[in-house]
């Protein structure tokens, strides 16, 4: 007990000497404050914003994310898509230490913008496969700000990149103890999983009792609630929003790519034809036959 | 193989070659060759130990360069035969041997490895080379051969790398499997519509991203409680396109983390599960959720439905025919019964003709012969060719036939006079028209009691 009580003056004696209010942004970063804080605290605040022109699918991702994680400020979107250096300022006016940024192009792509803003790193990943949490066949319900589990699958221990979205995961999506919102029971649970070097998330309740006995033992059953979405990263930048490349998905084809090879295709189909009927024509020439020089006109003439 | 390396270490660059004069020189040219060969290996020998007494790997090694170089020159050998003999044609001179073997002298041994000694040597011999020629050749020769050597370095590097890779990671030595393996684009016969042609530069700076993980890592003493996180100790290795598996992996992975989770926070004394007396908003709606359960029911509703649907449209077979057994089964009730009820009359119809007597009897008889059948509705089928079982008069009489009218009603002078019968005199009244006639008629006829009058109606 006193050495608890020695640890919170001295807490506060840095606070003083510090001088530096709580709404610095670097005072949020736990490695700040470590050496002296005995107690150790996970401060994480997550600003979610997106660029302009999202569709309403992305924007009920997006609010399902807002309503998912009790630590984050939603902000207005973006206006500009080529200013993304202005976010880190963002962040920091909004007492954020960790940016999600849904970028929409062309009103059919998204990406997301994961990262740590005020000195990076960033992750850029597409997203697909969005499944919001109003749709009815995902039927589970939880806590709004429970603190959820988040679970990570093996293969993010295996590359060097899988061990930092895994780090930068924990931080956006685990909600720490200290988020205002948080309500102290833990009902869910986010799946991160590696499978086709795409990142699946998935979120569970976890149901502890069978609703068919309700006196039963408990039995752990899970039900979905909802959303889900695939990332697949693309780049790893050094900084917030820009800096070197650090890692980039050779796999990864850009959905405009795809489509334009799907139309080439289509045009390849046309090209196709107008040369079958070409070499047609050309072989119906070839084939024609000499006039005949005994033909009954001609001798007959 | 010895024979790709001569024609290796006899190669000039010049490429003009002269079809007619190629085959004749040649053979006679290789049999000197040989023969100069043997002479050389014999004046050579003691020079050659220092490069020979390199050990058994450097063996191997050659071994592979020499295969290689055979791969490459295969195609030049005729070429380079040819030239050859051209120069050799061209340049019947006197040659200077002990020029040459100075030369060979300053080359060293450093340079040439055994067999180019002996294959320069052979050149020596040849008789016909100037010797600025022989310089030339040298020169060439000096040329290719340092080349060699650094081909062989190469090769032990590379071999040398690969086994330290062996050594650290068996990652990194697949991915220079799979580099040596990789084939160029314009080699492959058909290309994967989804592998796109283009070449992605791959960035993977293995050392930037473990020292930005270290300045953004949280501490690792902070308790479990802080993060929630939690690990699936296996890999998710299952086919991206088969929907349930894929669904059925995560599915495992939460699990797994869950109970997890759970005897993690009991150690840390966390609460986890939520209590059933804590209300609180939740992520859903009450609306949302109403709607859910809607669907769930009309669900299964709609599979109910069809379900029964089916089965009807597999009685449907058989309905046909039920409707014709039933059919039958009523025709064939039916005569049975007519025929029982004939066989009755039959056996009764003296009875029938002094029916006063004993109808009662018959009654019985009747009822027992229709005892069986399921309703009585065949009564009145029974006498359809018997009119009314009353006259026309009788029943006007009975019932009442046009009545009296609008009028018939009203008060009379013989009502209001009438002061005849006393408290029931309305009723009296109104009754009067009609039971004066009856009255006036005197004779009042007896009611037949219950069962003849039964049996008079069964007529």
């Amino acid at each position: 007990m006193a050495s608890v009580l020695k640890a919170q003056k001295a807490n506060a004696a840095k606070a003083e000497a510090k001088g530096k209010g709580k709404r610095m942004a670097d005072a949020m970063d736990v490695d700040a404050d470590q050496p002296v804080a005995k107690k150790l605290k996970n401060k994480q605040r997550v600003l979610l914003l997106s660029s302009r022109g999202i569709t309403h699918r992305m924007r009920h991702l997006m609010n399902d994310l807002e309503a998912l994680l009790p630590h984050v400020k939603k902000d207005a979107k973006l206006d500009s898509k080529n200013h993304l250096n202005l976010l880190p300022e963002l962040a920091d006016l909004n007492n954020c230490n960790n940016t999600l940024y849904f970028e929409a192009r062309r009103h059919e792509d998204l990406y997301l913008w994961a990262a740590k803003t005020p000195n990076g790193p960033s992750v850029k990943m597409h997203v697909q496969n969005v499944h919001t949490m109003d749709e009815l066949k995902m039927t589970g319900n939880c806590l709004k700000g429970s603190r959820g589990l988040v679970s990570f699958d093996k293969a993010f221990d295996e590359t060097e990149w899988g061990r930092l979205v895994k780090e930068l995961f924990t931080h956006i999506f685990g909600v720490p103890p200290s988020a205002r919102k948080a309500k102290p029971f833990v009902d869910h649970i986010l799946t991160f999983s590696l499978l086709d070097s795409k990142i699946w998330f998935r979120n569970f309740q976890i149901v502890e009792k069978d609703p068919l006995q309700p006196n039963g033992p408990p039995q752990t059953s899970l039900v979905e609630i909802g959303p889900r979405f695939v990332l697949t990263p693309i780049r790893i930048f050094e900084g917030a929003f820009g800096g070197a490349t650090v890692y980039s998905n050779p796999e990864f084809i850009s959905p405009a790519a795809v489509r334009s090879l799907a139309r080439r295709e289509k045009g390849g189909k046309y090209n196709y034809r107008k040369d079958a009927e070409q070499e047609q024509e050309r072989r119906k020439e070839k084939r024609r036959l000499q006039d005949d020089e005994l033909a009954v006109s001609k001798v007959f003439a | 193989m010895a024979k790709s390396r001569k024609q290796k270490a006899a190669a000039p660059p010049a490429p003009t070659s002269n079809p007619q004069t190629q085959s004749l020189p040649k053979n006679k040219d290789k049999g000197k060759k040989k023969e100069n060969t043997k002479s050389a290996l014999a004046v050579i020998k003691e020079p050659a130990p220092p490069v020979e007494s390199s050990g058994g790997e450097d063996e191997e090694d050659e071994e592979i360069v020499e295969e290689d170089s055979g791969d490459e020159l295969g195609e030049d050998g005729e070429e380079s035969g040819n030239d050859k003999d051209e120069e050799e044609d061209s340049e019947d001179e006197g040659v200077d041997e002990e020029g040459m073997e100075r030369l060979m002298k300053l080359l060293g041994d450093e340079g040439l490895d055994d067999f180019d000694r002996v294959q320069l040597e052979g050149l020596v011999g040849d008789e016909d080379d100037e010797e600025s020629e022989s310089d030339e050749e040298a020169g060439e020769e000096g040329e290719e051969v340092p080349g060699e050597v650094d081909d062989d370095d190469d090769e032990g590097e590379r071999e040398s790398d690969e086994e330290d890779d062996l050594v650290i990671n068996e990652q990194e030595d697949e991915a220079a499997e799979e580099n040596d393996d990789a084939i160029p684009l314009d080699e492959v016969e058909s290309v994967d519509d989804d592998a796109v042609p283009k070449q992605k530069l791959e960035i993977n700076n293995q050392v930037a991203l473990e020292r930005i993980r270290r300045t953004i890592q949280l501490d690792p003493s902070l308790p479990w409680t802080e993060t929630l996180t939690v690990t699936y100790p296996e890999k998710t290795e299952v086919d991206v396109d088969d929907d349930l598996n894929r669904e059925l992996a995560f599915y495992k992975q939460a699990l797994h983390g869950a109970q997890t989770a759970r005897t993690l926070a009991s150690k840390h004394n966390f609460p986890f599960t939520r209590p059933s007396d804590y209300f609180a908003e939740m992520l859903k709606s009450d609306a949302h959720m109403e709607r859910i359960r809607q669907r769930l029911l009309n669900e299964s509703a709609s599979i109910k439905k069809s379900e029964e649907k089916r089965k009807e449209r597999e009685g449907k077979k058989f309905g046909k025919q039920v409707q014709i057994e039933k059919l039958k089964e009523r025709e064939r009730s039916k005569k049975e019964m007519d025929e029982r009820l004939k066989n009755l009359k039959r056996k009764r119809k003296d009875m029938l003709d002094n029916a006063q007597g004993n109808g009662n009897d018959f009654d019985v008889a009747v009822e027992d012969a229709i005892s069986d059948r399921p309703s009585k509705r065949s009564k009145p089928s029974e006498g359809p060719n018997k009119k009314a079982r009353m006259p026309r008069n009788a029943r006007d009489k009975k019932f009442g036939f046009g009545g009296g009218g609008r009028r018939s009603k009203q008060n009379t002078r013989n009502s209001t006079d009438d002061f005849g019968s006393g408290a029931g005199r309305g009723k009296k009244g109104k009754g009067g028209a009609g039971a004066g006639s009856g009255h006036k008629g005197g004779k009042k006829q007896q009611r037949p009691g219950k069962s003849k009058r039964m049996a008079a109606r069964s007529k």
